[in-house]
């Protein structure tokens, strides 16, 4: 008999939930983290005093409890945790800002259709239609890819409209280059418009505690700082993974959560890998500044969204980063949450993984000065003199992303290319989270949920 | 186990799966994933509890038998008589 039924490669959110539904059902299972804490790309680290969270900008998919079908709700019956006990932070009110034109939208929807309404009369109607065919969507139906452009194209007929909305969807889970699939468009569209943002009372940690416990107290066990070197397999079975440090893990099946060109990497899986690879990474500055001063337009945010030129520019910059279209993100600014301490800003910028790579160390130094003045002053073109110095400031780089979550080229929303059945060559491997193709944190973790409920449990 | 224990159970078993189910209104007869407003992904849970707490394997073609609360009843009791 092999030492566990199931290993799982990597203890972010997926692998925390897959975890959770196969030792829930009495499997033993081990999932073994390369860090020496969970949360892969949604993690935290300790500076100054400070819990700072990695990734988490806000959750999407809000839903009340009570609504048996929305998928938070769906995901913490297979959890068996309580969403009643669950306390979350509904956001205030966040906006698409391009070149003046503002489109505000919050967890009422009517909203962003006012909206819409008021800055693109002629579409209206046509909106309002739109969001009845995207709720009425299947977005898990095997189907060969379909421009989501060209469909908000043929419906709405206003392009600035177009990458008004595709702007947060596209930056918070698209991992393909200037346009995106239907099924994506819809998955995001629902998560971000339909349910909306929120965030879990606490911090990550929290969140991450309780996933953690709730592994535990089924049996299941985690090992950190133990990075796989191989996934052993023979033939057209896996036997199980070699650790770095030489160990061997045998294991009746494997769920790797380390992307599609990691678990080939591991596994020797014959792939060309750069179809694999995402382009879209990320520099994010975390600033901490005592006292916010941003004017009345801009007041009780919770992200803004904005781009300087008429067009979005999703995709990888030319330069270091791309500081004329971003996000800027106000962690405070929920439902419920008193100021305490300094207050946080966190501002997202598209970024060239090669030329940071490229760099050496002085080098990178330098470009990660330059760039943050570059992306601050971008920011100040939207929110003003908004803040005296910072009292705290870190930025994460797609090196920063790459080292810390296992993403090749810092791609955090992995490849452009998804895996839905999640199969491999190897008929008891499987992969699960990003590369899987569900989105945002709810969406990793129902990811999780499902390969082990399709593959690994009957 | 009994007709009664084997209700008990299937019910236990649900208020696990989800904290909101309410049993109030329930009619035995009638299909329990639409009055509990339950999903597939729950459906599957009961069958997995059952395989986990009796060692019961449910073939994928008996589903159906567990459509109401008392079909489970007389799916199950013959299964469950040394329990």
């Amino acid at each position: 008999m092999a030492d566990w039924q199931l290993i799982i490669i990597g203890g972010g959110l997926s692998g925390l939930a897959a975890g959770i539904r196969a030792a829930r059902f009495g499997q033993r299972t081990l999932i073994v983290e390369q860090h020496s804490l969970p949360g892969g790309l949604n993690s935290y680290y300790l500076r100054q005093g400070h819990l700072l969270e990695t990734g988490l900008h806000a959750m999407t998919n809000f839903a009340p409890p009570g609504l048996k079908h929305a998928p938070l709700n769906r995901l913490f019956r297979q959890l068996q945790l309580s969403r009643k006990n669950f306390n979350t932070h509904e956001q205030l009110e966040s906006e698409v800002i391009f070149l003046g034109i503002t489109l505000r939208f919050s967890n009422d929807l009517n909203l962003l259709i006012e909206e819409v309404a008021a800055h693109f009369p002629l579409a209206a109607d046509r909106f309002r239609s739109l969001i009845r065919e995207v709720d009425a969507y299947d977005p898990f139906a095997e189907r060969p890819w379909q421009s989501a452009r060209a469909f908000l194209r043929a419906r709405l007929a206003e392009p600035l409209l177009e990458d008004m909305l595709l702007l947060p969807l596209m930056v918070y889970g698209n991992a393909e280059e200037d346009d995106m699939d239907i099924g994506q468009f819809a998955i995001m569209f629902r998560a971000v418009f339909l349910e909306g943002f929120f965030r879990p009372a606490g911090t990550i940690k929290n969140l991450l505690d309780m996933l953690l416990a709730q592994y535990k107290a089924f049996g299941g066990e985690i090992r950190f700082r133990a990075p796989v070197a191989h996934i052993l397999s023979d033939g057209g079975k896996v036997q199980g993974i070699s650790l770095q440090s030489g160990e061997e893990l045998f294991a009746d099946a494997v769920l790797s959560t380390a992307g599609i060109p990691g678990t080939a990497e591991m596994s020797g899986w014959p792939l060309e890998a750069a179809r694999y690879t995402g382009k879209m990474s990320f520099m994010e500055s975390i600033s901490l500044v005592p006292e916010l001063r941003l004017p009345p337009e801009r007041s009780g945010k919770t992200i803004i969204f904005y781009s300087l030129k008429q067009r979005l520019a999703y995709h990888r910059p030319s330069g270091p980063i791309d500081p004329s279209w971003g996000v800027i993100c106000f962690p405070d600014h929920f439902q419920g949450l008193a100021q305490s301490g300094p207050a946080q800003v966190r501002v997202t910028n598209a970024a060239n993984y090669d030329l940071w790579r490229q760099a050496d160390e002085a080098e990178y130094r330098r470009l990660k000065t330059d760039c943050g003045q570059q992306s601050a002053a971008a920011v100040r073109q939207i929110l003003g003199d908004y803040s005296r110095d910072a009292v705290y400031q870190d930025s994460f780089t797609p090196l920063t992303i790459e080292r810390f979550t296992g993403k090749c080229a810092g791609a955090v929303y992995g490849s452009p290319v998804k895996i839905k059945s999640g199969k491999t060559p190897w008929q008891n491997l499987f992969i699960a989270g990003t590369d899987q193709g569900y989105l945002g944190i709810v969406g990793s973790m129902l990811s999780g949920v499902t390969i082990v409920n399709q593959h690994l449990l009957k | 186990m009994t007709r009664d224990e084997i209700k008990y159970l299937i019910l236990d078993i649900i208020q696990n799966i989800d904290e909101e189910a309410e049993f109030d209104d329930l009619d035995e007869d009638k299909p329990l994933r639409d009055q509990l407003d339950l999903d597939s992904m729950d459906f599957l849970d009961i069958v997995m509890e059952l395989r986990k707490r009796h060692k019961l394997q449910i073939p994928e073609e008996d589903y159906p038998q567990l459509a109401t609360l008392m079909s489970c009843v007389n799916y199950l009791e013959p299964k469950l008589k040394d329990a």
